[in-house]
């Protein structure tokens, strides 16, 4: 099989001005405002092939140079070397609604905004119901409306119905699926697998692992602008959790010597143990976390009890939890906490916990014992937005109808 | 062949894009105004009003050359209008889609000639004006009317050929912005807008100056199209000036391809 996309070492280039600092305050720098420049390489070396029918994700961290990446690649801008090679029709939705303006009506929009993404007027008059359809029943009333007057979601819906119909052999996106109310993401994710049924080209970028898990069967995983992995979804995403998996799930002391803590109590064990369903790598919201502590307590006859803060990782305290005070002897005391699955809501966490005598006197503050992430799961839904709060809980709420009369 | 169907972009799309976008500018342009596309011909008639104003109070001069002088300051100021207009708005066209330019792919080329619609349909109003004027005046229109588009055209040719060099220097550094507004001030005083070139026709320099100002020959060849035995300069003037905005014009085309590339980078 020939391939259709092919990119032949990329690598793009930006001049990033110094700070102020770093620029000598010369007279000639001042008068003449003479900012110097750094060299950074916003994408280094990138290379892969894709045939015809590939879905490639493209994942990475902030900064990874994925929107560059995808610039280049819709021709946007050019790579300060490499080549590019793309056989085919290619549209390129970076954002919805490109180039929308405010004070002309949707219909206009969707002649100007379909032009702008490549297609010829007789296209769009032909698939002119087929877009508005898809946009909804809301957007027909005011398709004779400036959009200015549009709602956000009835803007975002109208965009991406334009280009849901552009119909090109290969499709370059950029997390437009993240718009919209679920609903409308259920929709335009439909779409989206549907024109990946048809043998078409698609290029991927989102941080959501979920959707390019779904709908990808290759993934580039772009570190500081390099490839750091290219290949099949499943292997690239199992590489990728890993790689972010430099949790703190652990500690354990031998010598008391070395443990942490003060001459009243010592740090001997502490462990973390979420329970991981199939071939998961990390916790998500449904795993339970077994938390086991045990420490040493270096008085006698003490009244003593574990308070245990759990901190999201901006430092608002989630929850404390105590233990019974108790009576305690020299010695190692263990003590075990179980969070239930479906509490915390995904995110980054830190537990710390302190041994208190007589109910109010902290004998120590063992702090970020653990460090530890949750990720995210769901199943029955197509809204990939991030979930808000601190916890996840799930109760019983029933709905029922109680009545068929207005 | 690879330069007709640039990453699929057919002339055809090319063409329908641009007709769009000027399309979207002029629809956009009185849009919530009371008085609508009557805008277009308050300008330069307001223009023309002040001008008056001075020449019948400074001097009490009817006729300019021997030609009305309402006849010479309006075709004058339609002719600037239309050059400084479509000069300007081509300068900033690409700094003002940049929304579009980082976004999306299409030849940027596109954007340079959509953004003078709206000059053109003012002219036209402006013109519509002229003949009322003209009427009033008994100025009679000649054949030579017809070499009116062509010389449209031409400045067209010279305001876009400018705006793509402004507009391909300004996008990293705006400086060449600034220069603008004095260019458009003070050329409207150094070129025979409200005046005519028979004013110093006899100088030593002047042979220089219509080098050195192409906008000379251009405008009395648009006013020789309007005003029936209008002759102030020879063809051979004219057709230095038609040179020269011809060769700005693809200078103009030539920087811009060259620096179009770089321009997402810098927006």
């Amino acid at each position: 099989m020939t391939s259709i996309v092919s990119v032949t070492s990329v690598s793009k280039k930006y001049q990033l001005p110094l700070t102020k600092k770093e620029v000598s305050e010369s007279f000639f720098n001042k008068i003449f405002n003479r900012i110097k420049f750094e060299e950074y390489w916003a994408v280094k070396d990138v290379s892969f092939t894709l045939n015809k029918g590939d879905k490639l994700g493209i994942i990475g961290n902030n900064g990874a140079g994925k929107s560059t990446l995808l610039k280049i690649l819709s021709k946007i801008t050019k790579p300060t070397t490499g080549k590019v090679d793309i056989q085919g029709k290619v549209a390129s939705l970076l954002e919805v609604g490109t180039g929308f303006h405010p004070e002309l009506s949707g219909r206009d929009n969707i002649y100007l905004n379909g032009a702008i993404l490549g297609m010829s007027k007789k296209q769009i008059t032909q698939q002119f119901d087929e877009i508005v359809e898809f946009a909804g029943d809301q957007i027909i009333k005011f398709l004779d409306t400036p959009v200015k007057r549009y709602s956000s979601g009835m803007y975002v819906r109208l965009g991406f119905a334009i280009s849901a119909h552009l119909d090109p052999d290969i499709l370059i996106v950029d997390e437009v699926l993240a718009v919209g109310d679920a609903d409308f993401q259920k929709k335009s994710l439909g779409k989206m697998k549907e024109v990946a049924s048809k043998d078409k080209t698609i290029l991927f970028v989102s941080h959501n692992l979920t959707a390019v898990a779904n709908l990808c069967n290759k993934t580039l995983h772009l570190e500081k602008g390099y490839v750091k992995q290219f290949g099949e979804t499943g292997e690239v995403l199992n590489n990728y959790l890993s790689a972010m998996q430099n949790n703190l799930l652990e500690q354990s002391f031998d010598h008391i010597n070395l443990a942490p803590g003060n001459d009243l109590v010592k740090l001997k064990y502490a462990k973390l143990t979420p329970t991981l369903f199939g071939n998961q790598l990390i916790a998500d919201v449904r795993s339970s976390l077994k938390i086991d502590i045990e420490f040493w307590n270096l008085l006698d006859n003490q009244n003593l009890n574990i308070s245990l803060h759990i901190f999201a990782s901006t430092g608002e305290c989630i929850f404390n939890v105590g233990t019974l005070p108790k009576i305690l002897d020299k010695g190692v005391v263990q003590a075990s906490l179980t969070i239930p699955g479906y509490f915390l809501n995904d995110g980054n966490y830190l537990v710390s916990f302190m041994v208190v005598k007589d109910k109010s006197i902290v004998l120590f503050n063992f702090e970020e014992v653990f460090n530890f992430e949750i990720a995210d799961y769901r199943e029955e839904t197509t809204w990939y937005g991030k979930w808000p709060g601190y916890v996840r809980p799930q109760f019983d709420f029933p709905i029922q109808q109680v009545s068929q009369i207005l | 062949m690879a330069f007709l169907n640039i990453f699929n972009f057919r002339f055809l799309n090319s063409l329908e894009l641009f007709l769009i976008l000027s399309k979207r500018d002029i629809s956009v342009r009185f849009k919530q105004t009371a008085l609508g596309m009557i805008w277009a011909i308050i300008r330069p008639i307001t223009t023309m009003l002040v001008f008056l104003f001075a020449y019948k109070n400074l001097t009490n001069i009817s006729n300019i050359s021997g030609y009305p002088i309402q006849i010479v300051i309006y075709s004058g100021i339609l002719f600037w209008n239309l050059f400084a207009n479509s000069f300007q708005s081509v300068s900033n066209s690409i700094l003002l889609s940049s929304n579009l330019i980082s976004k999306v792919y299409f030849p940027r080329m596109i954007i340079l000639f959509s953004s003078i619609a709206v000059s053109l349909i003012d002219f036209l109003f402006g013109l519509f004006v002229y003949f009322i004027l003209a009427f009033y005046f008994n100025i009679n229109i000649s054949y030579n009317l017809f070499l009116l588009p062509v010389v449209v055209v031409i400045i067209l040719f010279i305001s876009i050929g400018l705006g793509a060099i402004f507009a391909s220097f300004s996008v990293k550094k705006r400086d060449l912005l600034q220069l603008i507004p004095i260019i458009v001030q003070y050329g409207f005083f150094v070129t025979p807008i409200v005046y005519t070139s028979l004013e110093f026709y006899l100088k030593p320099w002047f042979k220089i100056y219509t080098f050195i100002n192409p906008l000379v020959g251009l405008v009395e060849f648009f006013r020789f199209t309007l005003i029936r035995g209008y002759h102030v300069l020879s063809f051979n003037e004219i057709l230095i000036s038609i040179f020269s905005s011809i060769s700005i014009f693809i200078l103009g085309l030539l920087v811009f391809h060259f620096k179009k590339d770089t321009f997402v980078d810098y927006l």
